[in-house]
């Protein structure tokens, strides 16, 4: 054994600015928790069915990107904070903070426009940018990742298209929870003064990329060894209709009737 | 020396660790055991200052270590000299472009001359068995040689705790054998251990002490570790062995 590691290191570290790594590990873990508590999720009391909600929201977002009238976009935003009212508090919370935040950037670059004398416009393609947001974040809050997938299959989306999607979300997640513990772990080893921080993060950018390549790589592997061909199967189990979807429904074709009344008008 | 009292820590909302009370004396050898899931890394990460405690005292030193505290860089920094953390996943503790420099990060920081640099990674690399490796790059090694590395990195810090999470998890039994009698050396060279494992068969070796986390996130047993490996029915009780283990263990005996 060397003799400096048989007493006690008699050191006064230097004070070092490296928030970046703090800020790093924050933003990791919220990421990962967001795709935690997707996994976690429960299922609603009154569940409607997810390919519904896919092929509605995707409806009510072409209406809304279609509509020319203001009193429309209107009906729109108030139906969906409506139905937004009835998720929970943390839920409403993270789905109209995005929604905001949207909407005030859209309003932001419009703001010439309005000086113009285009107010109208403003507020109007603002309006609909709030509700395309609010519509799809519902969704993603309200919808298991793998309900969505399945949903698109039923829609006919190619399976390499669906493949991609669900690999995707889990290599996020993994290489997500990798480079969370080189952060940790260049946090727990910097216990002084570096001069050369943007190489240690290269060092963890280039380990990410071998990583990922290895981890593509086996996978491609293993996916040939379990005979894989290119053809993606997503189990699609029988659904039956239930109430909620009936209300669902009826609710969807009131706001397409709505639509055609207002754009005849 | 690290001093638990009534800590407990949850992950959104999930508890992982529940109600730990805890003394480790400078330079014991304590093993974790407990089955998947039953708070051993969590522990860890809470003793390395990844987390703090949702409540309860966690005191290094006689000092107590808290979030607010570990935000304050100089305090983080010296902490984090104190007491070094040797990842489960060596790939994920490796970074830099050859093993000199890997090893060469810690104590460059740390404000010593050129030489005594040169002379620490040295003596890491002697001490490991690693010098042939001295300009690989750490991503081209084997498992137990990144494992070799990512200990030499720690070490040359010169930490009093060593805390290590599953050291000797993916190594093939020579150098798990290496592993184990490194580590003991390191105990009586008065380095304080503490390592969470599942291998039975080693924690005897390394470790005087075993502390056995239950599945509700408590401590279950804090005994000496050759009296704790007799305890079957409350290993069982844990979830850590079987039955086969059981019968197994009354052959031998």
């Amino acid at each position: 054994m060397p003799e400096w590691l048989l007493k006690d290191e008699n050191y006064i570290p230097q004070s070092d600015k490296d928030a970046f790594i703090t800020k790093s590990i924050m933003t990791l873990l919220g990421v990962l928790s967001r795709i935690r508590a997707q996994s976690v999720y429960k299922e609603k009391k009154f569940k409607v069915s997810a390919a519904l909600k896919v092929a509605f929201t995707f409806v009510l977002i072409l209406l809304i990107s279609i509509s020319k009238s203001i009193a429309f976009t209107i009906i729109i935003n108030v139906y969906l904070l409506a139905v937004l009212s009835m998720m929970n508090g943390e839920e409403i919370i993270k789905i109209l903070k995005v929604s905001i935040v949207t909407s005030a950037f859209t309003f932001v670059i419009l703001l010439p426009a309005a000086f113009w004398g285009n107010l109208f416009s403003s507020i109007f393609i603002t309006s609909k940018v709030f509700a395309t947001v609010t519509a799809v974040n519902m969704l993603s809050h309200s919808t298991r990742w793998n309900s969505i997938t399945s949903a698109l299959k039923r829609f006919y989306v190619p399976d390499i298209f669906i493949l991609v999607m669900d690999i995707t979300i889990k290599y996020i997640f993994m290489l997500g929870e990798f480079s969370l513990n080189m952060f940790y772990a260049l946090k727990l080893r910097s216990v002084g003064k570096n001069k050369s921080k943007y190489t240690s993060l290269s060092g963890i950018a280039g380990t990410m990329f071998i990583k990922s390549n290895e981890m593509a790589e086996d996978m491609y592997s293993a996916m040939e060894c379990r005979g894989f061909t290119g053809e993606y199967q997503v189990i699609n189990k029988k659904y039956k209709m239930t109430f909620p979807d009936f209300v669902y429904i009826i609710m969807n074709i009131a706001l397409i009737l709505i639509f055609i009344y207002m754009e005849r008008v | 020396m690290i001093d638990l009292t009534d800590v407990t820590y949850s992950y959104s909302g999930n508890i992982a660790l529940k109600n730990i009370n805890l003394h480790i004396n400078k330079g014991e050898a304590v093993s974790l055991l407990g089955a998947n899931g039953s708070g051993k890394s969590t522990f860890l990460k809470l003793i390395n200052g990844i987390i703090s405690p949702d409540s309860g005292i966690y005191k290094f030193n006689n000092e107590e270590i808290t979030h607010s505290k570990l935000q304050d860089t100089k305090f983080a920094k010296l902490f984090h000299q104190k007491v070094g953390f040797v990842f489960q996943n060596s790939d994920t503790q490796l970074f830099c472009a050859d093993v000199y420099d890997e090893i060469a990060f810690g104590p460059k920081q740390m404000g010593m001359s050129e030489n005594e640099v040169d002379k620490r990674v040295n003596d890491c690399l002697t001490l490991l068995n690693i010098v042939d490796f001295k300009h690989r790059q750490p991503y081209h090694l084997s498992g137990g040689e990144k494992r070799k590395v990512a200990i030499a990195c720690v070490l040359a810090l010169n930490p009093e705790v060593l805390v290590l999470d599953e050291p000797m998890n993916g190594l093939d039994p020579r150098t798990q054998r290496w592993l184990v009698e490194f580590l003991i050396r390191l105990n009586k060279a008065g380095k304080t251990l503490i390592s969470s494992t599942h291998d039975l068969e080693l924690v005897q070796e390394i470790s005087q002490r075993a502390v056995l986390f239950g599945e509700d996130h408590s401590i279950a047993a804090d005994l000496p570790t050759d009296k704790l490996l007799t305890e079957i029915d409350l290993l069982k009780k844990v979830n850590l062995v079987d039955e086969y283990y059981h019968r197994i263990t009354y052959k031998q005996s």
